[in-house]
């Protein structure tokens, strides 16, 4: 079970490309990337989940972080989410919170 | 090797093991902790090299000794733990790291294995150095904390009223998580209040959210619970005692809510729920599903019903709405609800057993609530196989009896 993150900033515009499984024992590299995104100004967080195989509850709460981690303004869309992840995310209910998506923006 | 300490309360398995080690002519000391603890341990040469535990000892006296000879010398001893007859009582040292040996205790043999640890321990000392090893019993005693806070938060026993049957189990994961459920009366026994809930995240953290949550919820419910009979005592009609079922998991959902939102949103926890309040005497059953895993109702002709959502998890999102549903348990359907240690339970190979899965065992195999829940466990064993558990497993089901047809 592993899992990598990258994040690229673009303007105002930063993306974290998740890889594997983020649950539990890899939430805490993904809070990491989450703390250096907000290091800078950001209006849009995108989070590439094409390559995310798996979404625990646990792996969740770092999504919840971010949302926390960012400013009330900052949207955050989720790209590519598998069927699975999506379903996992609109059944806590914190699909209000975000934005799916088919293709990275901008 | 110099000098071995022996550790233990009083028993013949230790009484036996420093003769054996006495017979292969190594120089042994005997002391119980107490004695242990209050001896002034100092070079040269009478501070231990190896240090020989009874697994019966505490972790924390173990460290408290092995932190008072680490002090006395320059390397801290070895430690080697051996069981009395209770091989229970290795577990949280093997946990540790530390090395053990098992009966029978044979004279050569016991050397042989102190000779390989102490060796072992030489070669990698952080398998045993004193700094890693009080790492570790501290981690295990933390492990053990937030257990003990589950475990004390999950009810003594579940209601048993007439025509009903109810279960529950917990199959706890070695990392404490914060699952838990409950059930207990209200109205004097008139309705029970159901509960299966799972605090996201594990560790010490997700097991005070979970104690935290379960004491909101059953606080509100119980002690703003309200009657809807009317001053003359005359009982209301159905829909004012649905209507009042809503109210109060509304008003015990909704505050838990705010209250978590209110004080501990930046802590980004969030648990997922499933609330119900049955009336045993008609099956009636109004529930309201706070994003947590649709639980499951089997009516007796075989159908399958899903509890879906109805609401987001709890401290996820402020003023959220929640929306009461309901349905009613007839005679012979069972009720299953879980969480998602039983669906996201893996095999070594990391297959996860899946919904369909669980729902087909949940429907075809068993008839009691036991019964189900036996197989439910049977078939996470099967299928996990010796992959290690990861999530706290929790499950409840309640079975309504098949009417018996009054004898005229």
């Amino acid at each position: 079970m592993s899992f990598t993150t990258t994040l690229t900033r673009s303007g105002n515009t930063v993306i974290i490309t998740l890889v594997g499984e983020l649950d539990a024992t890899t939430a805490v590299a993904f809070r990491q990337e989450v703390d250096r995104a907000a290091e800078g100004d950001v209006e849009t967080l995108v989070l590439d989940m094409k390559d995310l195989t798996y979404l625990s509850s646990a792996g969740l709460r770092g999504l919840v972080f971010a949302k926390q981690k960012m400013s009330d303004g900052v949207k955050i869309v989720l790209v590519k989410a598998s069927d699975e992840v999506e379903r996992t995310i609109r059944m806590v209910g914190f699909h209000h919170s975000v934005v799916f998506s088919d293709h990275v923006p901008g | 090797m110099q000098l071995t300490l022996l550790v233990s309360k009083p028993s013949d398995t230790a009484d036996h093991l420093r003769a054996v080690l006495a017979s292969d002519g190594m120089d042994v000391r005997q002391l119980t902790p107490e004695q242990a603890l209050t001896t002034e341990w100092g070079p040269p040469g009478g501070v231990p090299d190896l240090l020989l535990v009874n697994a019966g000892l505490d972790l924390v006296t173990v460290r408290s000794l092995l932190h008072r000879l680490g002090r006395a010398a320059d390397r801290p001893p070895t430690v080697v733990t051996f069981v009395d007859d209770r091989y229970a009582d290795l577990e949280p040292y093997v946990r540790a790291g530390l090395d053990y040996i098992v009966p029978p205790y044979v004279p050569k043999q016991v050397r042989d294995r102190l000779v390989a640890s102490q060796l072992r321990q030489l070669i990698c000392p952080d398998s045993g150095d004193l700094q890693s090893t009080t790492a570790l019993l501290r981690y295990e005693q933390e492990l053990a904390i937030g257990r003990e806070i589950q475990l004390g938060f999950l009810p003594d026993g579940l209601p048993t009223p007439a025509g009903w049957n109810f279960t529950a189990r917990f199959l706890p994961a070695r990392e404490v998580s914060g699952d838990f459920y409950d059930a207990f009366e209200m109205l004097d026994g008139r309705r029970i209040a159901l509960v299966v809930a799972d605090v996201c995240d594990k560790g010490v953290g997700a097991a005070l959210f979970m104690a935290l949550i379960r004491s909101l919820l059953r606080h509100t419910a119980v002690y703003l619970e309200t009657s809807t009979r009317d001053r003359a005592g005359h009982p209301p009609d159905a829909d004012a005692e649905r209507r009042r079922d809503e109210e109060m998991l509304m008003r015990a959902v909704t505050s838990t809510n705010d209250y978590l939102i209110k004080n501990h949103m930046r802590q980004a926890y969030f648990a997922t729920l499933f609330f119900a309040i049955l009336d045993p005497e008609t099956g009636s059953l109004v529930f309201v599903n706070c994003g947590h895993n649709p639980p499951l109702i089997r009516r007796h002709n075989g159908d399958v019903m899903l509890l879906h959502p109805t609401g987001p998890a709890l401290g996820l999102i402020p003023q959220a709405s929640f929306r009461p549903a309901s349905t009613t348990l007839e005679p012979g359907d069972l009720f299953f609800g879980y969480t998602d240690g039983v669906t996201e339970a893996r095999n070594t190979a990391g297959v996860l057993l899946g919904e369909a899965k669980m729902t087909a065992i949940v429907c075809t195999d068993a008839t009691s609530a036991r019964e189900t829940l036996n197989c439910v466990e049977r078939c996470i064993n099967e299928h996990a196989g010796v992959a290690e558990q990861a999530d706290d497993i929790t499950m409840m089901a309640v079975h309504r009896d098949l009417a018996v047809m009054p004898v005229r």
